[in-house]
């Protein structure tokens, strides 16, 4: 599903260049569930904003779904994002003035759904992480957790192949980072691709594999053993 | 993304920001008002000219001497027997009078007034449609230097109080006179309250000034159509009477009423551009606070780029918000600007004129300023890096 080569990131900043992500390969297979681990700066954020399609990678290839994403054009990569990629990111990045309806309509609005169908799809995912009766609230109106799930719900509403979490329990506390987690793991079972990025050892746990990263190259890999979380579903 | 989501989506994020919005639009709708004010008064005019041009007659004609500076009076000037010729031999022409204005102060038992003189004779009266209410007007026969007066009924009624002026003696300019009749009053050109009228017998009206002149000569054709003809023979017939060249003028009240026509028409579009500058400092009002907004909505750019926007959509979604600001200015402007032109018409006494094309002008005007305006912004919008837009915070 995801296959990167030679993966390189270089930040130029005047004459100083830094070097965020250095020749980094590594293929995720449909269907995983991968935790991507690193202290600050080891570039695992980079990592996730270019298999994103938010940030083009300075060298190396990319394929999604064996098309080669460092070729498409800016029209293309907006596709993308918007049909096979789905964000959570730690600071849920909601629209605050729109209600939860309206936010997670927001990637069918620009990918052309119908109305209707969009109601239909909205609801839908709604259901799935248990705030179907918020619908009509603003995200200041719940709580964190809460707007997690929220963010959650819009990423899967285009069904994407993969969702990409970057700390998706970073603003969160411990209670509702378990809520989260347990839907990750929800929608791992149900065959969704999931990488997350995470410097917590306890949120890696959830998934299958973990890739560790730092400065700016994987490290090495992990396959986690069936965590007892896991064993208790 | 459609346009009705596009605008569903302006909408969404101008309502959010109500004050702004509304200080924003204020700019244009200041502006489009007052084009469309201007405007509207403007045209409003232009067609009491034209109504009132109807109202007097477009077969009324002037005849003059084209005086030169330093000239001596002389030889070239009007004659009595001038306009007895000129009726003889021109059939065009139904009624000529000899006219002769002085400012004066004419005095009554009661009050004194400035009044304006008409040296004339009778056929003054058809030519401008004056009305006698009581006594008579000035009879035919313009030789007569005998003492007499037609008042204004108004006039009349301020320096006689409340006695009966026909029969009794004034004043002008000192010169004693007797009154034998009174005029309607008119309400004047354009409703404007001209100065007072008294009208006198031509060698009266000399005698007073002192001046055996006369000024010009008002004349009514029997319809417009041969109005040219009228004029061109009259002034033909003084010519070869004077046996001079290029010396007489005669100008219809229709032409004169189109010089003003023009004239009232450049003070329209002159006042309507200065109207117009304000409209342009309504746009860079808009651009001003779609700048703003842009800044100010960095992140949420990010998150929809996120989510799969494309560039143009961020573009024609704050290009939309610009174009529905001005467009809601626009709405607003030319609903006040309706009202302060049928303001203005009230208070000048005309109707006013607010064409359906200068709305449409005024709204097209609108969406171009909400482009052009909106352009810039939106683009600064559209290009933003997505990662760098979501670190905003």
């Amino acid at each position: 599903m995801i296959t990167v080569k030679q993966l390189t990131k270089v930040y130029q900043s005047g004459k100083i260049s830094f070097p965020a992500l250095k020749e980094v390969s590594v293929a995720i297979e449909k269907g995983e569930f991968v935790a991507v681990m690193g202290p600050s700066g080891s570039g695992k954020s980079t990592f996730l904003n270019i298999l994103g399609c938010l940030d083009r990678p300075t060298s190396g290839s990319y394929f999604l779904e064996n098309s080669e994403v460092s070729l498409l054009n800016e029209d293309e990569l907006a596709r993308v994002r918007n049909q096979k990629i789905g964000f959570v990111f730690q600071t849920f990045n909601l629209l605050p003035r729109l209600n939860i309806l309206r936010n997670i309509e927001l990637p069918m609005i620009y990918a052309g759904t119908p109305a209707k169908e969009r109601r239909q799809r909205t609801q839908e995912v709604l259901n799935q992480v248990g705030l179907l009766e918020w619908a009509g609230h603003r995200p200041p109106e719940i709580s964190g957790g809460e707007r997690q799930r929220v963010a959650i719900a819009r990423a899967l509403v285009n069904q994407p192949n993969v969702i990409l979490a970057d700390e998706p329990t970073g603003n969160l506390d411990s209670h509702a980072s378990t809520e989260v987690m347990t839907i990750f793991k929800k929608l791992h079972r149900q065959g969704t691709t999931i990488v997350l990025v995470t410097h917590e050892q306890e949120i890696a746990a959830y998934a299958r594999r973990i890739l560790f990263f730092r400065d700016g190259q994987l490290i090495k890999e992990e396959i986690t053993p069936v965590s007892p979380e896991v064993n208790n579903q | 993304m459609s346009l009705i989501e596009g605008l569903r989506l302006a909408l969404e994020s101008l309502w959010v920001n109500k004050m702004r919005s509304s200080l924003t639009i204020l700019g244009v709708v200041i502006g489009i008002a007052a084009v469309i004010t201007v405007v509207a008064v403007g045209q409003g005019g232009q067609a009491v000219l034209m109504a009132e041009l109807q109202k007097i007659g477009t077969n009324v004609f002037a005849i003059y001497v084209n005086w030169q500076e330093g000239e001596p009076l002389g030889e070239h000037d009007f004659t009595f027997q001038d306009i007895a010729v000129i009726k003889e031999l021109v059939p065009e022409i139904t009624y000529l009078a000899p006219t002769y204005y002085i400012p004066s102060v004419v005095r009554g038992p009661k009050d004194k007034k400035p009044a304006q003189v008409i040296g004339t004779e009778a056929d003054y009266a058809q030519v401008t449609n004056v009305k006698v209410v009581r006594g008579r007007f000035l009879s035919q026969g313009a030789g007569t230097t005998r003492a007499v007066a037609v008042l204004d009924q108004t006039l009349a009624g301020e320096i006689f109080g409340r006695l009966d002026p026909v029969g009794k003696r004034v004043t002008i300019n000192n010169r004693p006179a007797q009154v034998i009749g009174l005029t309607k009053e008119e309400s004047g050109f354009l409703g404007i309250q001209t100065s007072k009228r008294i009208y006198v017998p031509l060698s009266f009206a000399q005698d007073i000034s002192g001046q055996r002149v006369i000024q010009q000569m008002e004349g009514m054709a029997a319809n417009q159509e041969n109005i040219g003809a009228a004029m061109a023979k009259a002034i033909k017939v003084l010519e070869r009477r004077h046996n001079t060249k290029d010396r007489y003028k005669a100008i219809s009240l229709e032409e004169q009423m189109k010089i003003a026509g023009k004239i009232t028409g450049i003070i329209t579009l002159i006042i309507g551009a200065v109207a117009g500058i304000s409209l342009l400092v309504g746009g860079i009002g808009v651009m001003n606070i779609m700048l703003v907004s842009v800044t100010e909505r960095t992140r949420e750019i990010g998150i929809r780029l996120a989510l799969g926007a494309r560039r143009k959509d961020i573009l024609k979604q704050f290009l939309i918000e610009a174009v529905v600001l001005c467009l809601a200015g626009g709405l607003l402007g030319v609903v006040i600007g309706a009202g302060g032109s049928v303001l203005v018409a009230r208070l000048a006494k005309w109707p006013p004129l607010i064409s359906f094309g200068t709305v449409l002008i005024a709204f097209a005007f609108s969406v171009a300023i909400g482009i052009f305006f909106g352009l810039y912004p939106a683009g600064r919008a559209a290009k933003m890096n997505p990662i760098e837009a979501l670190r905003q915070e």
